[in-house]
Order: structure tokens, then C-alpha cells, then sequence
């Protein structure tokens, strides 16, 4: 694991392939996709489901609506799924292990990396540790702050 | 107040933060204050280019250099750095409550197909 990533892990109570289809059907997408507070209807999700392919969701609240627009970079069946944001550069990768016992983990990494969509060269260069990053706050936040 | 990933700051916050050296002089000074000098001494480069980076560090707003004494010491600005981690927080918490809501829906759909 690189220590560029922003990484969030949960193992969920399914075999691999159901979450699979619930992370790439637009008719599972529905049913919890949106932030709380806001739907994601069916039709205003797109899954083209594979690299190159659109991947946007709309997402519906009363103080108004949010769209994501992304386009898939990695689509490998039942293992990971990577896609990239078009407004921030965002760029989500989502793993999916087997953990042999009827569950599945799943790791989120998150970069933020405009720059590495730009140029591939750069990609190892780009050291943005977030994790690092919430280090130093908790650091700063317990010392002094004159 | 809510932080959006379109923040043109925390962009340059985490452009900022995307460099090794950079990284390193935000950490050593949130020990404290110190100068463009002293931040120099422990890396192999020139003056220049360590004074590049603490340009980069004041313009995303994470550092700030005084302005009246002569050695014009830098200093951390934590706001920048919390609006980063807030955005952090944010993240996580995106994906903790949709994992919640997927877990619930994984459920329910296994009691489905075994009915």
C-alpha cells in the first residue's frame, strides 16, 4: 500500500460477486448511493462498465441536487473497480476481497490527483500522504497554537 | 461551514502538500516558528529552491512569513490545514454511511433470495 492514499476498509456480510452487482448496477446503486439525505434515482444513474466508460449519478435532496460525472478507469470483475471525477480529479479505486467465508472487503483508496491524470510521469512524484497529513492536524491540534 | 473538494484553496493546499520537502517543513514547523535559514539547513539544495517551496507554502496559505523583523521567520497558518482535514473527514464519512447503507441493502436482499 502506497502512502499516497486516502484508504477506508469494511468487510460486508455478502459473497464478493453481490457486492459486485450492487456496485455496478444502476438498480442496487439506488438504494445506497446518495449521501444522507438525498436520493439517487435509477434513471440518472449511468454505469457504461468499462475503462473509458461514463459512470454519473444524480443525486437529489431538498436544498438541491448533485451530479457526479466520472469515467471508469479500471473495471475488473468481482475485484476493482477505479473511476475518476470529472470536476475535481478525484480518482476512487475500490477493491473487493474474498474473505473466504461468505464476506467481502472492501478497501476505498482516494487520491486526489489532477496532476497524475495529466501526466502518467508524474505519478511518482505524487507523495500526498493524507494519512500523513491528519497526523500532522492531531499533532497541531494537541500542541500550542500561538 | 461545509467544505466542497472544489475549494480552489484546498487545491493548492493539496498541491502544496504534494511535494516530500514541503510536507517535511509543515511538519517541522508546527514545532514552531523558524526561518527560511534554519529550514534550509538539513536539505541538499540551494537556498533558492528551498525559498521556491516556501512560496508554493505561503500561496496555498499554510505558511505565513512575518513581515517586520529582518529575519522574517515562517510560521504555520493551522486553518489551511484544518480545511484540508475536514475535507478528509468528509470523505471518510461518505463512504462510512454509504458502506452502512450498503451493508443494510446486502442484508435484505440475502433475505430476499433465501425466502
Amino acid at each position: 500500500m502506497n502512502d499516497d492514499e486516502l484508504v477506508y476498509r469494511r468487510v460486508l456480510p455478502a459473497p464478493r460477486e453481490l457486492v459486485w452487482r450492487c456496485l455496478t448496477e444502476p438498480a442496487e446503486l439506488a438504494h445506497f448511493w446518495g449521501p444522507r439525505g438525498m436520493a439517487t434515482p435509477i434513471d440518472g444513474i449511468v454505469v457504461e462498465l468499462h475503462p473509458g466508460g461514463r459512470f454519473e449519478t444524480l443525486m437529489l435532496g431538498e436544498h438541491g441536487s448533485h451530479r457526479m460525472v466520472a469515467t471508469f478507469t479500471e473495471v475488473v470483475p468481482p475485484e476493482r473497480l477505479a473511476w475518476v471525477d470529472s470536476a475535481t480529479g478525484m480518482h476512487t479505486t475500490s477493491t473487493l476481497n474474498d474473505c473466504g467465508d461468505g464476506r467481502t472487503e472492501v478497501v476505498i483508496h482516494q487520491r486526489n490527483v489532477p496532476e497524475t491524470m495529466r501526466m502518467p510521469e508524474a505519478r511518482a512524484g505524487f507523495l500526498t500522504s493524507l494519512d500523513k497529513l491528519e497526523e500532522h492536524l492531531a499533532h497541531l491540534t494537541q500542541g500550542d497554537r500561538s | 461551514m461545509a467544505t466542497t473538494i472544489e475549494d480552489p484553496q484546498l487545491d493548492s493546499v493539496f498541491t502544496a502538500l504534494s511535494d516530500r520537502t514541503r510536507r517535511d517543513i509543515v511538519a517541522r514547523l508546527s514545532a514552531g516558528e523558524a526561518t527560511v535559514k534554519e529550514l534550509a539547513e538539513p536539505y541538499a539544495m540551494s537556498m533558492q529552491a528551498v525559498s521556491q517551496h516556501i512560496r508554493v507554502l505561503e500561496r496555498s496559505g499554510l505558511i505565513s512569513q512575518g513581515r517586520h523583523r529582518q529575519t522574517r521567520p515562517c510560521r504555520l497558518e493551522p486553518a489551511a490545514l484544518e480545511a484540508a482535514l475536514s475535507w478528509i473527514e468528509e470523505s471518510r464519512r461518505t463512504w462510512s454511511e454509504r458502506m452502512d447503507r450498503l451493508e443494510t441493502h446486502l442484508v435484505r436482499l440475502q433475505e430476499r433470495e433465501n425466502q
